[in-house]
C-alpha cells in the first residue's frame, strides 16, 4: 500500500490501522472519488474473518475532511446493519462513529474493530437460527469456546453451509518460543464446514475438516505434517476435539523441543567448520559457514526442516570466488543424499557431514572452475 | 404494522437527467431530498368470481428534488436525521424520501444510507396521505446513484431505486419507471401535477402568501412591460389584414431588441457561473487547507 495520494488525515488513520490491528488487515485497492483533485479517499479493506477474508469498502470524502467515513459491506451481507439495534432506538448507544474526529489516527481502527465485532455477533446469530438439529447441537456445544468464529454461507448458487473456525490448544505458542519474533499471536484452528440439512437425515454426512494456522507458525511447526484423526459416523465436535487437541498439543511441544535439537546440532558443527557466519537464532532452521579446503574457500548453507532430525538437513555450497555470467556466485544444487541416521548423536551427525563436505568440496571446486571457464 | 408496497417508482426523464447532472457536476459525493406523491390506482380485474375483484397498485411519482451539493447535509455520521434541516412540504408535494450520489463506489446501500433511510422513515411528522386512499405512508423511497468503479464500461452512471420496508427494516429494489413526454405517454403523464422546479424553502415570506402573490404579480407585469418595449398586446391585432405590411418593420425591430437582450442575458449567466465556479474552487482550496491542518496536528 502506498500512502501517497491520500490526504494526510486519511493516510495517518490507515497507517495506524495496518500497523496496530490485532489481525492482519490488508488494503486491496485504493481510488479517488473526487472530480478534480484526484485525492485518494476510498479503499477496500481485506479483513480476516473465520479463516477467510471479508471485503469492506471504506468511503471517505477528501473534499469534506471533517466528515466521518462510510462503509459498504459485501453484497452477501445485505442484512448486516451494525449500529442498529432493532429493539430500541439506535441513537442512544455510543459507538466509534459518534463524535468522529479525523485528527485522531486511531479512529479508523476502532471503527473497523467495532464493526468486525458486530459482524461476528451477526454471523453467530444467523448460524444460531439455522433450522438443522445437528447444527443446533454443535452450535450449542461449541459456543462457549473462546475466540470461535462462525459464518453462514448462503449464496444463490452455492449450497447452504455453516463454517466454524475453532481455535485449538489453550496455550500461548508465542511464549514458548525464546526470542519470539511474531507480532501477532500464533494459533492453530480447525476449520469445520457443515452442510445445512433442513430435513431429518438419519446418518448425517461428516463435516469437512481442515487444520489451518497463522502463516508465521510454519517456521516452528507445519500443520501440513499433522494427520487428522478419522471422523466416525454419528460423531460430534465435542467428542472429536479433545482427541485432536491432545495429539496436537503433544506435537507442538515436540516441535518446540526440536528447536533445541537443531541448536545443538549447529553448535556441534562449529568445532569442525568454524564459527557460523550467520544463523537463524530463533528457530535454528538455517545456518551458514565459511569453509576453506586448501586454497579453495566457499560457503556452506545448511537448511533444517521442522522434521529434523527425522529428515536430514539439505546442504548447498556457494562459491566465494567464481561467478556465473549474471555475476551471481556459483551454487551447487541442494544436496540431500548423503549418509544419515536420525539416531546418531549430534556430534556424530556433524562429523559425518564434515566428512561428506570434504569429498564434496573437490566436486564443487571442479564444478566451479568448469562453470567459470565456460564463459 | 405491514408496510404498503409500492408497485413502481415513476420519474420524468428530465428530472432523472437533472439529478444525474447534479452528481456529475459536483466535486464530490452529494445527497438530497425527493419530492412527489403516491397514488393508488385501482384496476378492475377480469375475474369477477372472486370476492375482491379490484387490485390496487401504488405508484410513487417523483416530481422534484433538492440536491444539497455535499454529503451529510441533513444527518450526522451515524445517519441520524436532523429534522429541522429537512425542508417543508405541502399537500401536492410530499417528501417521498432521499437520494445519495456516490462517485466510484459499489451500487449497494452503505451502512450510513441504511441508517438515514431508517431514521427518515421513523419521523412521524413526515407521514403523508396517499392519493385516492385513506392510508398514509412514511418517506421510504431511496435512490442511489453511483459512477462505475471500472473505466472499461460504456455507461458513466448507474442508479437503483429502493423502497424501505419499515416493518422488517430492509431495502426492496423497485423498478424506476422513466416517463417521457410523447403522445403514447399522455395518459401516463396526467399523473404529474405541474410543479415549480424549485422546492418550497423555509422562508418567512411564505407565510403571508396573498401579500407575496400580489407583489409577485406586480413585479411580473413590470418585467413583461420592460420586455415588450412599449409594444402593447393590442398592437398585435394590426398584424392581421391589410395593414400588416406596415407593421412588420416595427415587429422586426422588437425582435432585434429582444435578441440583443437575450444575448446580454446569456453573457450575464456566463459571467455569473464563472463566478460561482471560482467560488467553488476557492471553497475547495479552503477545505484542503483544513484537511492538511487536520492531518498535521
Amino acid at each position: 500500500m502506498s500512502p501517497e495520494g491520500f490526504p494526510s488525515f486519511i493516510s495517518a488513520q490507515l497507517h495506524y490501522l495496518v500497523n496496530h490491528s490485532p489481525q492482519t488487515i490488508k488494503v486491496e485497492q485504493v481510488w479517488s472519488g473526487c472530480k478534480y483533485s484526484g485525492s485518494l479517499d476510498r479503499f477496500t479493506l481485506l479483513i480476516p474473518y473465520c479463516l477467510d477474508t471479508i471485503k469492506w469498502d471504506v468511503i471517505y470524502n477528501a473534499d469534506f475532511p471533517l466528515a466521518a467515513p462510510d462503509v459498504i459491506f459485501g453484497p452477501e451481507d445485505e442484512e448486516f446493519h451494525p449500529f442498529h439495534d432493532t429493539s430500541a432506538d439506535v441513537t442512544a448507544t455510543k459507538n466509534s462513529l459518534s463524535d468522529w474526529n479525523n485528527k485522531d489516527p486511531t479512529r479508523l481502527l476502532a471503527l473497523i474493530q467495532e464493526l468486525r465485532d458486530q459482524y461476528m455477533s451477526y454471523q453467530r446469530k444467523r448460524v444460531g437460527e439455522v433450522d438443522d438439529d445437528r447444527l443446533k447441537f454443535e452450535y450449542s456445544t461449541m459456543l462457549s469456546r473462546e475466540g470461535i468464529e462462525m459464518h453462514m454461507n448462503s449464496g444463490v448458487e452455492k449450497p447452504e453451509e455453516v463454517k466454524f473456525a475453532v481455535p485449538l490448544l489453550d496455550m500461548n505458542i508465542n511464549k514458548m518460543v525464546v526470542g519470539c519474533p511474531w507480532r501477532h499471536q500464533q494459533r492453530i484452528y480447525l476449520q469445520v464446514i457443515y452442510p445445512v440439512n433442513r430435513k431429518y437425515v438419519s446418518a448425517p454426512s461428516a463435516p469437512r475438516l481442515k487444520l489451518m494456522s497463522t502463516a508465521e507458525l510454519k517456521s516452528l511447526f507445519s500443520i501440513d505434517d499433522v494427520k487428522l484423526p478419522p471422523w466416525l459416523d454419528g460423531m460430534c465436535m465435542a467428542e472429536y476435539l479433545p482427541h485432536l487437541e491432545e495429539s496436537l498439543e503433544r506435537q507442538v511441544l515436540e516441535a518446540v523441543s526440536l528447536t533445541d535439537v537443531r541448536r545443538r546440532f549447529i553448535e556441534a558443527l562449529a568445532p569442525l567448520l568454524g564459527r557460523p557466519v550467520e544463523t537463524d537464532s530463533v528457530f535454528y532452521r538455517k545456518a551458514m559457514f565459511f569453509v576453506a579446503s586448501g586454497n579453495f574457500s566457499f560457503l556452506v548453507l545448511i537448511f533444517l526442516s521442522t522434521q529434523f532430525p527425522k529428515q536430514q538437513p539439505a546442504l548447498m555450497l556457494q562459491s566465494s570466488l567464481y561467478f556465473n555470467p549474471q555475476s551471481m556466485p556459483i551454487k551447487s544444487p541442494l544436496l540431500t543424499e548423503y549418509p544419515w541416521s536420525p539416531r546418531w548423536e549430534s556430534s556424530q551427525m556433524a562429523e559425518r557431514i564434515f566428512e561428506f563436505l570434504v569429498d564434496e568440496s573437490l566436486n564443487f571446486k571442479k564444478y566451479c572452475s568448469e562453470g567459470h571457464l565456460q564463459q | 404494522m405491514a408496510c404498503l408496497q409500492l408497485q413502481k417508482i415513476a420519474i420524468s426523464g428530465p428530472t432523472l437527467a437533472s439529478m444525474i447532472q447534479r452528481l456529475s457536476s459536483s466535486p464530490g459525493d452529494v445527497d438530497g431530498f425527493i419530492f412527489g406523491h403516491v397514488t393508488q390506482i385501482t384496476t378492475l380485474s377480469d375475474d369477477t368470481s372472486s370476492s375482491d375483484n379490484s387490485a390496487s397498485q401504488l405508484t410513487a411519482t417523483i416530481t422534484s428534488f433538492l440536491c444539497s451539493g455535499s454529503p451529510l447535509s441533513f444527518y450526522d455520521a451515524l445517519g441520524r436525521v436532523n429534522s429541522p434541516k429537512v425542508p417543508s412540504f405541502n399537500q401536492q408535494n410530499h417528501l417521498l424520501g432521499w437520494f445519495s450520489g456516490r462517485r466510484q463506489s459499489a451500487i449497494r446501500p452503505s451502512m450510513r444510507e441504511f441508517s438515514v433511510t431508517n431514521s427518515l422513515s421513523k419521523i412521524p411528522q413526515f407521514k403523508f396521505s396517499i392519493k385516492n386512499s385513506s392510508e398514509t405512508l412514511s418517506p421510504c423511497v431511496f435512490i442511489l446513484f453511483t459512477t462505475p468503479l471500472t473505466d472499461q464500461l460504456i455507461h458513466t452512471h448507474q442508479y437503483r431505486a429502493y423502497q424501505f420496508n419499515t416493518s422488517n427494516k430492509s431495502f426492496h429494489a423497485k423498478s424506476l419507471d422513466v416517463v417521457n413526454i410523447g403522445p403514447a405517454f399522455r395518459g401516463h403523464y396526467d399523473n404529474f401535477a405541474p410543479n415549480c422546479a424549485l422546492p418550497l424553502m423555509n422562508c418567512s415570506a411564505m407565510d403571508e402568501e396573498s401579500m407575496y402573490a400580489n407583489k409577485e404579480k406586480v413585479s411580473d407585469q413590470k418585467q413583461l412591460d420592460l420586455c415588450a418595449e412599449g409594444f402593447q398586446i393590442e398592437r398585435l391585432r394590426r398584424l392581421m389584414g391589410p395593414e400588416a405590411t406596415n407593421y412588420t418593420e416595427a415587429l422586426e425591430d422588437l425582435y432585434e431588441k429582444m435578441l440583443a437582450k437575450a444575448e446580454s442575458l446569456t453573457r450575464l449567466v456566463e459571467s455569473s457561473s464563472a463566478k460561482v465556479f471560482e467560488l467553488e474552487n476557492n471553497n475547495r482550496k479552503l477545505r484542503y487547507k483544513v484537511s492538511r491542518s487536520a492531518g498535521s496536528e
